[in-house]
């Protein structure tokens, strides 16, 4: 087949299928932006003078110190998570027509390689297209934000560009990766003149043990601490290594966790069910308790890390509130200013997390939205024979919404009380007051030598009170129930594609 | 006595017309099958009738009541209390068993799921298929699927059962054996049945046939087989 018929066959198909490749670009665009933006920020050179020298020209902290540009950069390429999540609940979009019309190749002589070929292509173009939107959005963007304050500062690292070949490896790259994904996605899938098969999704009951994961998590998080006491400078890469791969087994353990927790909930709301409605609700969730999972993913490790930074959050605003009782009790005031300015730069760092925990949950509902249509489409004619068999409309609506909710109210829970343990477990207990003394860590020989013990003595705080950050429930119940709510909206956004979806005529259809 | 009347009905999809007028009643306990080419409006007359769709024009009345000017909460609830719907296919919900498929019209009128469910398993049971109470349709082939449907839209005892292409989906020998069944159950019940086939053999277990052509009524005629279908009626 010529290259430019598996192009027109990629993108052939009906609306539905316009929607899937549209909203495939939109998703390679926003995580080309989000690696173009991280990748801007690596691009900052420090400045001579040592490796700690700040880039004055730029107004926020984050940009100006080079020890915080790695963080910020990764922090930028952790939104990809949501936006990649998106990009996987796109590809489920319009999947019978799609079907279809892949059966309806094979029945006009395609042969099954042809079949996927043009599946992955339609991903791949989507893909570039929207990535190469997203590398147009990033320049214009950069022109136009490029605006120097009277100071002759920057917001933002406008004056900075990756190199060619890291441009051109995110334009080439960002497709190929889903191109790549996408195949892989059709390994269990079997196109044939008369229709498209699947092979079993994993069967059997979903199982707890996703909270080992979370423990391990925990654990890995609270073992941070005493090694990095115990462990020689320069290990700070590596511990910070170790806190990631915690966080990402806690989180992989959530967002595990809510399979089974659809599974039990569905369970649970089956034996008590007293309308329709929740019936219907509680039989999908136990029929497919893992769509629970690959529905609130980006939406659970979002509320996890979010739930994180209100600990870490809570945590700097008690060390800096002990630093303050320290310095009065010790009558000490010059380093008031200091201070200020230090809080400052911390909480407006946990604004940035909670800004990008924000876009996060956004990109995370427009996933749970796209998913909730296709659950809908996909629907459709069960949802029609029903309301022409004179079942209300509200009840299917009901049903939907007991499905989305009985899950993921347990389900955000969890993830907030196992991002804030992690938050939590990675900070220490802060001391107050006390004096600090020497000591020696070591044998005894070496610290009784002159030589060698000062290479030994630790300053430790003692007599001191130790003091632990309160819970910031405010900030949780915020970030939970804002999750809550960004649900409920995006339900009430799909059902009301039920009554076209409901119409009659979609029992006409074949 | 008169049932169900149709009274000049009139339905165009934008400027495609699917009904010309059509006036036809519809006896108590009557067995009708509406017969016709694609595309004649026989579905479309179906939907009309059943309150599902509105008519551009004409009338539809049940019982001495307009209801074709009811708004469609009351028009649902009439089909949930005194319609049944049986359609080709995709009518059962994948994720619900057998048994609480057929209970959902009852536990939408409200009746406990216990009671439901033991009225779904005794008409499960007079279509053959108690033993598949706890499966779900997609372990379930095509004709017990549609004899779950059927049971599903008997369950309520509606007065009227609407019925587009009931074995349309299925194999000769299975969907005569559904029609069967359901013919019998509906004289037993002495409900009235809209039957929508394309497929002569089939107008044959009625009372009587209306044969459609571009939207209107061809000619009508006395079902071939009816008093064979209807046994000692």
């Amino acid at each position: 087949m010529r290259p430019g018929t598996f192009v027109r066959l990629a993108l052939a198909g009906n609306r539905t299928d316009a929607a899937r490749v549209a909203l495939t670009a939109l998703s390679a665009a926003l995580a080309a932006l989000a690696v173009l933006a991280a990748l801007s920020v690596l691009a900052i050179q420090t400045p001579p003078g040592g490796p700690r020298q700040e880039s004055e020209h730029y107004t926020n902290a984050l940009l100006r110190e080079p020890g915080l540009r790695g963080g910020t950069a990764f922090a930028i390429l952790l939104l990809t998570i949501p936006v990649l999540a998106l990009a996987g609940q796109c590809a489920r979009l319009g999947a019978p027509a799609r079907d279809r019309r892949l059966a309806a190749f094979r029945l006009a002589g395609a042969t099954p390689g042809q079949v996927t070929r043009v599946a992955v292509l339609e991903t791949g173009l989507a893909s570039l297209l929207g990535t190469a939107a997203g590398l147009a959005t990033y320049l214009v963007g950069r022109a136009l934000l490029h605006r120097p304050d009277v100071n002759g500062r920057l917001a933002l690292p406008t004056d900075v560009l990756p190199t060619v070949p890291e441009l051109a490896l995110v334009v080439l790259a960002l497709p190929l990766i889903a191109a790549v994904v996408s195949a892989l996605m059709l390994r269990g899938v079997t196109a044939t003149p008369l229709g498209v098969t699947r092979r079993a999704r994993r069967a059997g009951r979903p199982r707890p043990w996703p909270a080992l994961l979370i423990a391990l998590g925990v654990l890995g998080a609270a073992l941070f601490e005493p090694i990095r006491r115990a462990s020689a400078d320069g290990l700070d890469t590596l511990l910070f290594a170790w806190v990631l791969l915690g966080t990402f087994t806690a989180v992989l353990g959530v967002v595990l966790a809510a399979g089974w927790i659809s599974h039990r909930a569905g369970r649970l709301l089956h034996r008590y069910a007293r309308s329709p409605a929740q019936l219907l609700a509680a039989r999908r969730l136990t029929e497919d308790p893992w769509a629970g999972s690959r529905t609130f993913a980006a939406l659970l490790a979002a509320l996890a890390i979010g739930a994180g930074a209100t600990a870490f959050r809570a945590w700097f605003a008690l060390r800096e509130q002990v630093w303050r009782e320290d310095n009065r009790r010790a009558g000490i005031s010059a380093f008031d200013d200091l201070d200020d300015q230090r809080s400052a730069f911390y909480l407006r760092t946990m604004d940035l997390v909670d800004l990008a925990v924000g876009v996060a949950v956004a990109i995370a509902a427009a996933g749970l939205l796209v998913m909730l249509i296709e659950g809908i489409t996909a629907r459709r004619r069960t949802y029609a024979a029903l309301v022409a068999g004179g079942v209300p409309r509200a009840t299917i609506g009901v049903s939907i919404l007991w499905q989305v909710l009985t899950p993921v109210v347990p389900a955000v829970l969890l993830a907030l009380g196992a991002g804030y343990t992690l938050g939590r477990t990675v900070n220490a207990d802060i001391v107050s007051g006390g004096d600090w003394e020497p000591v020696c860590r070591a044998t005894a020989e070496l610290c009784a030598d002159p030589a060698t013990r000062d290479r030994h003595i630790e300053w430790v705080l003692a007599g001191g009170v130790v003091r632990s950050p309160g819970v910031p429930l405010e900030q949780l119940a915020l970030l939970g129930g804002g999750a809550v709510a960004a649900t409920l909206l995006t339900v009430g956004l799909g059902v009301l594609l039920l009554r076209p979806n409901t119409a009659v005529e979609e029992l006409r259809a074949t | 006595m008169t049932q169900l009347q149709a009274r000049g009905l009139v339905k165009s999809y934008g400027p495609t017309p699917a009904l010309h007028g059509i006036t036809l009643d519809v006896a108590e306990g009557e067995i009708v099958a509406v017969t016709g080419p694609s595309g004649c409006g026989k579905s479309t007359l179906l939907h009309c009738l059943a309150g599902i769709l509105r008519p551009d024009a004409g009338e539809v009345v049940w019982r001495d009541q307009r209801i074709d000017t009811w708004p469609e909460a009351a028009r649902s609830r009439l089909r949930r209390t005194e319609f049944g719907v049986l359609f080709q296919f995709g009518q059962l919900v994948a994720e619900l068993t057998a048994a609480e498929n057929v209970a959902l019209p009852l536990l939408l009128a409200g009746t406990g799921r216990r009671a439901a469910r033991t009225a779904a398993l005794t008409w499960l049971d007079r279509f053959g298929v108690a033993e598949l109470a706890d499966v779900r349709p997609g372990e379930m082939s095509g004709g017990q699927q549609q004899r779950c449907a059927t049971a599903r839209a008997l369950v309520t005892e509606p007065r009227v059962l609407f019925a587009d292409e009931p074995t349309g989906a299925l194999d000769t020998l299975t969907g005569e054996q559904v029609l069967t069944q359901l013919v019998r159950l509906a004289r037993e019940q002495r409900t009235t049945v809209v039957l929508i086939t394309h497929e002569p053999r089939i107008a044959a277990y009625a009372d009587r046939e209306i044969v459609l052509r571009d939207g209107v009524i061809d000619h009508t005629g006395l079902g071939l087989d009816a008093s064979l279908a209807g046994g000692a009626r």
